[in-house]
């Protein structure tokens, strides 16, 4: 049987939720490898959600907002954009390939680009296999205990 | 309260198969019950249902539930629904929540497996969600009664008069001058051949008088705060520069204006004043003047001459008028019309099409040919007061003429036997004739000025000017010459240039001998190198240390001097004067090439090692520049700049000494004519101020930067606006013959000739400000200052009602709109139809005939994957409309070339039959292209349509003379803008995206807006008018009301935990947050707060909670979603 990725997906409220429920109007099929968690705004997702979904055994976490300049509250998803680059540094760092994460702008009237970006994300994720947190090749280091011996030389 | 005291209800909807159909619902409800906390799990087949609603209101009821999960179908549909179940029995809303399972699972999944398994996750994770959810109390705000419409079309009038009526205040914001939006534009109405402004016309005038209603026309919305129930917006309205209250719509002033623009209102078929109404019924009824900016050409002129105003005046032949408009502004019109620099000719949009228009030879040719108007001559009541004016030059004559004119008596000091300055000293006469000047002098003395000429102004002078007059405008120019770094430059025969000018144009008479060198690049060296010349020099020669880019002195008089004959040496400069006893022989030159750039941004000339030379010259005419000769200032206190030059304020003139002020080339070192005009009319401005009293820089602002250069954009767009018509040249005297006298070289020119000239302006400001309509205006409504307002409105809701615009029908180029005449658009042809368009309601051809066919082509731009995916849904109507309009007033074969008749509404059918009845052709297919290109006889001077007719199966080619496009209706330009402003999402398409498609058509994800008409989807006027109710009746639901919950889900500090480190005070966009210097820490403004959590995620101490999105809600949501399956 072909592995099956768990996604967490983290949707503002107004902008890409609206977009996941356009697909499903239109009838769109997609993976059903996503579990939508819904949230007012993308600027709302603390890192450590997206921390403790990869704790809780996702293969991969989506956080989608309004694009820039559509925020329902003007520049929350500009927060969730400037969190994201450190986010996936810190993901490396526990060991866990950044390619897992992925930041979407999808609007309420994107309900095929929804369906596209969740195919996407669960081809890649299958192809990147399980995901075992601290035990991925990255970037920054291998084992969790390399990377943090790495880290604490990098410090001293 | 802990996770396992919880009692967790779960109800699962079947919703009739679209869930079960691929969920295995029962299956979900078996694994709730397993789930931690779940009391009660049951299914049912429409939760939504009143018996679905009472199963979770009879488990609250009977104690067995006190949280509440609902799988159904998304939130977005009915999570108000089971909230307000909840409630009914006593539980927070807030204790509930949902599982969508429809739109997120059994709808976009193929899989039942996978989708019951998704379910379950989606079940898992509500219910751990369930778990954590608290009790929150919703705050009660009261509503504004009052409410915003957005766009003043048929459905913003319709929801204005239902709210109104029903006796709420209603703002009316439209765009446009008029209200009544594209309906206004039709003639009739399908399918009951209504006359549109017969049903529109009513409603707009109930509309325009209403006591209820606000109408703010020409506005726009600048910005949008609050929250529902209370929102404040400003409305930016433009001026119309015609008092609404006092114009009665008389007409007159079109009668008079010059200008003509295109006819927006008409789509272009016919053209219209600047000063104009969209049509004699709009309301508001009253005229506007269309004015979006200055045009470029007064904008660039130093002394803000009305350009665009004379020009179009003269364009009339109404030269006594255009003469009294320039002379408005100018102290010296004639000699500007001969010797200006013309700035305004350097910003003249038409350079974009072909050459800047002559303003200059216009002008001339108006004051040559008008005499001096005499009502101007009367200035207002005298003040007594007593200005001092040291200079007759441009700076000082404009400085007198405007404090004349503004009642002051003036007294100018001239230092030389003759008044003029530089104008006189400086400029030869083949350029200004003496006559024109003293003419300009005449009329400012004409104005009270008086002159004293021969007086030298010294330091005493000063000081005694100072105390027997009020103020004192000091503009004594440049005449002392720079000096030259040439070696020798003492021997006889170096003179300067500005020197000998002064002596030649004082009638001296001057022997240079035959070869004469002119050092120097600038306006000075051109008029010592022509007069040189006139002077009888047989070799004139300009030696020039630069190129000819670099050259200061204006092209127009290089290319006189060269056509005169005169050579110039460029990269060339004299280092030595070659003499014998003592007398000058020759000058030794060196060449020189560009190095880095200067000071002035030009790059620098270094001489080239070894090239010098030696060149036999008689006479060397130092043309290098000249300094202000300021020395019996500085002795007096005067701050001067290192130039010697005097130390302004640059809005008001003033010197640092009190009630003295300068100008002109005293202060700017040698500069031009015009500018030294504005300089002594700005200061003219600030000495009236202060004798009277106000502040020195009332109505004075800093100097205008030079404008900015046209757009690559713009220059395209009006290249392909405007067919190119060459600049006239100005007659010129023979270059051969002219150099032996000093007659003026230019000849003027024609009344035919300046007439042309000066029609080729653009309009670019459109009102050209020549104030022609204010003279016939009895009514006194004509107010050229009017400036635009902006204007604060407080509203409880707003419905957005900004309608659509047609698609551009250029875009399919093969269809030929823009290129071919008779290719209309279906709103050029509602406006030839209506009896108040351009053709008085007849079908007519480009060339006025009347049509023996026309081609009507359905989906322009609709249904077409290049453009737009949608139906516009009015297309096939009006087009049917058009057919029979055709039929009924031309008798003409019509042909509709449809791709599926769309005949849906009430009647429509029937008009379709009727249609078909009245022998007009229906052909299916798409056209492929409307040429103009005949292949025989009979497709001669028509345009023929090519398509595959799919119902024969055949490509046809059907000549006509007309062809109509049916053109898709589109979202605004703006509406993303508007959508922004009011936070309503739009969709691909551009239009505004309602809360619902079904269940919710007029409402938007933002409580308290609603949208109406073809501002949400194109549709008719039926649907936009029941829509634009519809909207009225929820705003007025909300106002009924009185009140309104406002969510409880909003984030609070807690102030134990809080750092003070400010990082939310940043993040929040609302401002909702603040710090408190006294405590240290921040906290959160429940009123302004949106609930978005974004602060909660940012908040580096944990101390924010984003109440029902809280930590622990979302972790062990996350935790039931990924975990309690496989556990």
């Amino acid at each position: 049987m072909t592995f099956q990725p768990r996604i967490v997906g983290f949707l503002c409220n107004w902008c890409s939720y609206t977009g996941a429920d356009l697909a499903g109007m239109a009838r769109s099929k997609y993976a059903s490898n996503i579990r939508i968690i819904p949230v007012m705004c993308s600027g709302r997702v603390d890192p450590s959600f997206v921390i403790k979904a990869f704790a809780e055994g996702a293969d991969g976490v989506l956080i989608s907002g309004c694009h820039p300049g559509d925020c329902h509250y003007h520049n929350g998803n500009i927060a969730a954009m400037r969190r994201a680059p450190m986010l996936g540094r810190l993901l490396e760092d526990y060991g866990i390939d950044q390619q897992r994460f992925r930041l979407e702008w999808i609007s309420a009237s994107e309900g095929e680009r929804f369906a596209t970006v969740v195919n996407e994300m669960t081809e890649r994720i299958r192809q990147l296999g399980p995901c075992r947190p601290g035990g991925e090749r990255t970037e920054r280091g291998g084992e969790l205990p390399e990377v943090a011996a790495k880290l604490q030389k990098e410090a001293s | 309260m802990t996770k396992t005291d919880a009692k967790i209800g779960v109800y699962v909807c079947q919703c009739g198969t679209n869930i079960s159909g691929k969920v295995d619902v029962s299956a979900v409800v078996e694994f709730a019950k397993t789930l931690s906390g779940v009391a009660v799990a049951r299914e049912y087949r429409f939760m939504c249902s009143d018996p679905g609603q009472a199963l979770v209101e009879e488990d609250i009821a009977n104690d067995l539930v006190d949280r509440v999960v609902v799988a159904s179908c998304s939130p977005l549909m009915h999570e108000s629904t089971f909230r307000a179940a909840c409630e009914r029995k006593g539980l927070s809303g807030y204790r509930f929540t949902m599982a969508n399972i429809r739109e997120h699972c059994s709808w976009v999944t193929v899989g039942p497996e996978d989708a019951t398994d998704k379910a379950k996750a989606l079940v898992a994770g509500a219910v751990r969600r369930a778990g954590c959810l608290e009790k929150l109390e919703r705050r009660t705000v009261p509503v504004r009664p009052e409410t915003l419409v957005v766009g003043a079309g048929i459905a913003g009038i319709q929801a204005a008069l239902d709210i109104a009526d029903a006796g709420h205040k209603v703002y009316l914001v439209e765009k446009q001058s008029s209200i009544g939006g594209q309906m206004a534009k039709f003639d009739k109405t399908f399918p009951t051949l209504d006359c549109s402004a017969c049903i529109l016309t009513p409603k707009m005038v109930q509309v325009g008088r209403h006591p209820n209603v606000e109408l703010l026309t020409d506005a726009s919305i600048e910005s949008v705060n609050g929250y529902v129930g209370n929102f404040k917006v400003s409305v930016k309205q433009k001026s119309r520069f015609v008092d609404t209250a006092k114009c009665t719509g008389c007409g007159e002033c079109t009668a008079v204006c010059p200008v003509e623009t295109p006819h927006q209102f008409e789509e272009g078929l016919s053209r219209r004043k600047a000063i104009y109404r969209n049509f004699p019924q709009a309301v508001p009824g009253s005229f506007l003047i269309d004015h979006p900016e200055t045009a470029p050409c007064q904008a660039a002129c130093p002394i803000g001459q009305d350009v665009q105003g004379y020009l179009a005046l003269t364009a009339e032949g109404k030269l006594d008028e255009a003469h009294a408009l320039i002379r408005r502004t100018s102290a010296l019109p004639a000699v500007c019309g001969r010797v200006c620099y013309h700035p305004c000719e350097s910003s003249c949009k038409r350079s974009a099409v072909d050459d800047p228009v002559a303003v200059r030879h216009v002008k001339r040719f108006v004051l040559d040919n008008s005499p001096v108007p005499s009502d101007l001559l009367r200035p207002a009541a005298r003040t007594g007061k007593l200005v001092a004016i040291v200079g007759s030059g441009p700076a000082g004559l404009a400085a007198a003429h405007s404090l004349a004119l503004r009642g002051h008596d003036v007294m100018v000091y001239e230092r030389a036997e003759q008044l003029g300055g530089m104008l006189r000293l400086g400029i030869p006469a083949y350029r200004l004739p003496r006559e024109v000047l003293d003419a300009d002098i005449d009329v400012i003395r004409q104005l009270g000025v008086s002159f004293k000429t021969g007086v030298d102004i010294d330091g005493v002078g000063l000081d005694r000017l100072r105390e027997q007059y009020d103020a004192v405008y000091l503009a004594t120019g440049a005449h002392k010459p720079a000096a030259s770094r040439v070696k020798n430059d003492k021997a006889q025969g170096v003179v300067h240039g500005i020197e000998m000018l002064r002596r030649a144009n004082l009638g001296e008479e001057i022997d240079l001998g035959p070869r004469v060198a002119v050092i120097g690049g600038g306006n000075t060296a051109i008029d010592a190198a022509r007069t040189a010349l006139r002077l009888g020099a047989s070799d004139v020669r300009i030696i020039y240390r630069r190129s000819r880019e670099q050259m200061p002195a204006d092209d127009e008089e290089v290319a006189a001097l060269e056509a005169e004959g005169i050579g110039i040496e460029f990269l060339t400069a004299p280092i030595a004067v070659r003499s014998k006893n003592g007398r000058m022989v020759g000058l030794k030159l060196q060449k020189m090439e560009l190095g880095e750039p200067d000071d002035s941004g030009r790059r620098r000339p270094v001489p080239v090692a070894g090239s010098e030379y030696v060149v036999g010259f008689d006479t060397a005419l130092m043309a290098i520049g000249q300094k202000p000769d300021t020395e019996y200032a500085g002795s007096r206190g005067f701050t001067l700049t290192r130039w010697g030059t005097f130390e302004i304020n640059e809005t008001n003139c003033s010197t640092n000494v009190m009630g003295v002020f300068a100008g002109g080339d005293a202060v700017r070192g040698p500069a031009s004519v015009v500018e030294a005009m504005g300089d002594g009319q700005r200061a003219a401005i600030a000495i009236d101020n202060m004798l009277s009293g106000r502040q020195l820089n009332d109505g004075l602002s800093a100097p205008a930067k030079s404008p900015e250069p046209i757009s690559e954009e713009e220059r395209l767009t009006i290249r392909l606006s405007n067919k190119p018509r060459r600049r006239i040249r100005m007659p010129e005297l023979d270059p051969d013959t002219r150099t032996g006298s000093f007659r003026e070289v230019e000849c003027g020119y024609n009344a035919a000739l300046a007439l042309v000239e000066a029609s080729r302006c653009l309009s670019c400001g459109v009102c050209a400000r020549c104030r022609e309509c204010a003279k016939v205006c009895q009514a006194k409504a004509i107010d050229y200052d009017m400036a635009d307002t902006v204007r604060e409105v407080e509203v409880g809701s707003v419905i957005l009602s900004t309608g659509f615009k047609t698609f551009d029908a250029k875009r399919i180029a093969r269809y030929g709109f823009g290129r071919m005449p008779d290719v209309l658009t279906g709103l050029q042809f509602e406006r030839m139809n209506s009896a108040s368009g351009a053709t008085g309601g007849h079908i007519r051809t480009s060339k006025g005939k009347t049509p023996n066919a026309v081609g009507i082509i359905h989906c322009v731009g609709s249904r077409d994957r290049n453009f737009n995916n949608y139906c516009s849904r009015v297309c096939c109507m009006y087009a049917l409309k058009f057919a029979h309009l055709i039929k009924e007033k031309t008798g003409a074969e019509v042909y509709n070339f449809y791709v599926d008749m769309r005949c849906f509404g009430k009647g429509y059918e029937e008009f379709y039959q009727r249609l078909l009845s009245e022998d007009v052709r229906f052909v299916r297919g798409r056209v492929a292209e409307v040429s103009d290109f005949p292949l025989n006889e009979q497709e001669k001077n028509r345009l023929v349509i090519r398509v595959e007719d799919t119902l024969v199966g055949d490509v046809r080619r059907i000549p006509v003379d007309m062809v109509v496009l049916a053109s898709a209706l589109e979202s605004q330009a703006d509406s993303s803008k508007i959508g922004r402003l009011f936070n309503v999402s739009v969709g691909k398409d551009g239009f505004f995206m309602e809360k619902h498609p079904k269940l919710a058509p007029v409402s938007t994800a933002t409580d308290g807006i609603y949208v109406a008409g073809a501002c949400q989807s194109p549709k008719d006027i039926p649907d936009t008018v029941a829509q634009a109710s519809a909207a009225a009746a929820q705003a007025l639901s909300m106002i009924g009301k009185g009140h309104i919950e406002i969510e409880a889900a909003i984030s609070e500090i807690d102030p134990e935990r809080c750092a003070g480190c400010k990082v939310c005070n940043e993040l929040c966009a609302f401002s909702a947050i603040s710090f408190d210097l006294e405590s240290g820490i921040s906290a959160i403004n429940e009123a302004l707060c949106k609930g978005c959590g974004t602060c909660a995620a940012g908040c580096p101490s944990a101390a924010i909670t984003a109440r029902h999105y809280t930590d622990k809600q979302i972790l062990a949501e996350i935790e039931g979603v990924l975990n309690d399956l496989s556990a």
